[in-house]
């Protein structure tokens, strides 16, 4: 059993409590236990990056420096906090006078990074420490070859040095539950999500263009492992009927939704009821 | 149709000249010594970036142009160019430079610059008053959502106390409270 210091950040438990409470009960299956960790900051998202570096780097290296404290991991769901802590993390790592300057005003808190604790997206727990092996081993309802499309989320992927996350840690993770996983040519493309506040419509028609991308080439499905990639792709598809007459009909789900179905829980204990676009179309490709 | 020099279809001027009194030539070091910047004269200008940017096909000036902008010196465009702001943070032009050069961090180290200098959208210091008076960006709003599934009231572990402390001393304070 393995123990590990969670990090939602504020967008998951907000706005996606189904990605909150699939990923807890996915964790639970896998003796893998997620400890809330208590006192920390909001990432501030790449927008507080963008507008105050200094500051940004701060709360995320208090943060941190909190979980350096438990001596565990700290590990997100969410691709915006995971890019802002790996992002903090990397340069603290390096540059040991950026370094010495945070921990000069951590001090006030009685807190120093020390870079003990790793940050880490869940997927990524998943995959490396219970495994492909182990997950095969407890899936009781595999899914009968279904085409989904993976949006990775550009911070889950890059920069790579950074990340150090590859494609394939997502893909076979979605392969292990029995699905195809379909191949699209916009596949690297950001969902817009960074933009929406300066310039809506160009973030709209990156939503527009993706799904667009993944329907052609034959997608039943897609999953997501970043709240702010699901508000774009999820709920901007209901907007988009409107906006460019066009319906997708593409059910967006979390990852560990899809695991857990696969794992045996029960639709209302991963959510699916509050995916935007009707998710419950997947449970018919469950084996019975 | 005038005769100066205006031949069939071409235009007067082929290449706007750089006016050489105009640069400012600290802008380059200026860049190297912020977070991620060192690489930057690294460039060559392949224009590898501005290829795999998603949306440079509707930038006036090309991420490839905005990097040699920096290197030449011209501050002043670079910083109060829309095209930093509307950067996705994809990271695909980093990701495939040949030569190292961490172009979307440059960006944000100009996006961070032009800050300072109040050359920021609006929408952008919105999102900095919400942390500072908020202390976090999304609020619980469907907390029945939550208690469906078990799961606490509010966000977990999150004190909205310390973004505000730590962000009312830094330029997020600075820039709120400055107004724009």
């Amino acid at each position: 059993m393995s123990i590990y210091s969670l990090y939602m950040g504020c967008s998951v438990p907000a706005n996606y409590p189904n990605y909150e409470a699939s990923m807890l009960k996915v964790a639970e299956s896998f003796e893998l236990t997620l400890e809330y960790l208590n006192d920390v900051a909001c990432c501030g998202s790449p927008n507080l990056r963008a507008m105050d570096y200094w500051g940004w780097a701060l709360v995320n290296a208090r943060t941190l420096a909190l979980a350096d404290i438990t001596e565990h991991d700290i590990v997100t769901p969410c691709n915006g906090c995971f890019g802002s802590l790996k992002d903090v993390y990397h340069l603290l790592k390096h540059d040991t006078e950026y370094r010495t300057s945070i921990n000069v005003e951590l001090e006030a808190e009685d807190l120093e990074f020390t870079g003990t604790s790793r940050p880490r997206h869940f997927i990524e727990v998943l995959y490396t420490d219970v495994g492909l092996d182990s997950i095969r081993k407890k899936i009781s309802k595999p899914l009968d070859g279904v085409g989904i499309a993976i949006h990775y989320g550009c911070h889950l992927l890059r920069p790579g040095d950074v990340t150090e996350i590859t494609p394939e840690v997502l893909s076979e993770l979605v392969r292990v539950t029995g699905a195809h996983v379909v191949e699209y040519p916009l596949w690297k493309q950001c969902c817009g999500a960074t933009v929406l506040p300066v310039d809506e419509a160009l973030a709209i028609r990156l939503a527009r263009d993706k799904l667009k991308s993944m329907k052609e080439a034959g997608a039943a499905f897609v999953t997501v492992v970043c709240p702010a990639c699901c508000n774009q792709l999820d709920l901007q598809q209901l907007g988009l009927r409107e906006l460019y007459g066009e319906k997708f009909d593409l059910p967006i789900l979390f990852y560990p939704q899809i695991l857990g179905l696969a794992l045996g829980f029960d639709e209302d204990e991963v959510g699916l009821g509050m995916n935007r676009v009707p998710a419950k179309p997947i449970l018919q490709h469950f084996s019975k | 149709m005038t005769e100066t020099g205006e031949k069939k279809g071409l235009p007067d001027v082929f290449i706007e000249p750089i006016n050489m009194s105009e640069l400012d030539r600290g802008f380059r070091k200026e860049i190297q010594s912020m977070p991620n910047g060192e690489e930057l004269s690294a460039c060559f200008a392949c224009s590898t970036c501005t290829s795999a940017c998603p949306v440079a096909n509707i930038w006036e000036i090309k991420p490839h142009q905005l990097i040699r902008m920096i290197i030449l010196g011209m501050r002043e465009k670079v910083l109060s160019s829309k095209e930093i702001w509307l950067c996705l943070t994809c990271f695909e032009c980093q990701e495939r430079c040949p030569q190292g050069v961490r172009v979307t961090d440059i960006f944000f180290d100009c996006k961070n610059l032009a800050a300072e200098e109040n050359m920021i959208p609006d929408s952008i210091v919105a999102l900095g008053k919400e942390l500072l008076e908020k202390g976090q960006l999304y609020i619980v709003t469907a907390d029945w959502e939550r208690e469906d599934l078990d799961l606490e009231p509010d966000v977990p572990g999150l004190s909205t106390d310390a973004v505000k402390r730590v962000l009312g001393g830094t330029r997020t304070g600075r820039l709120v409270k400055g107004g724009k």
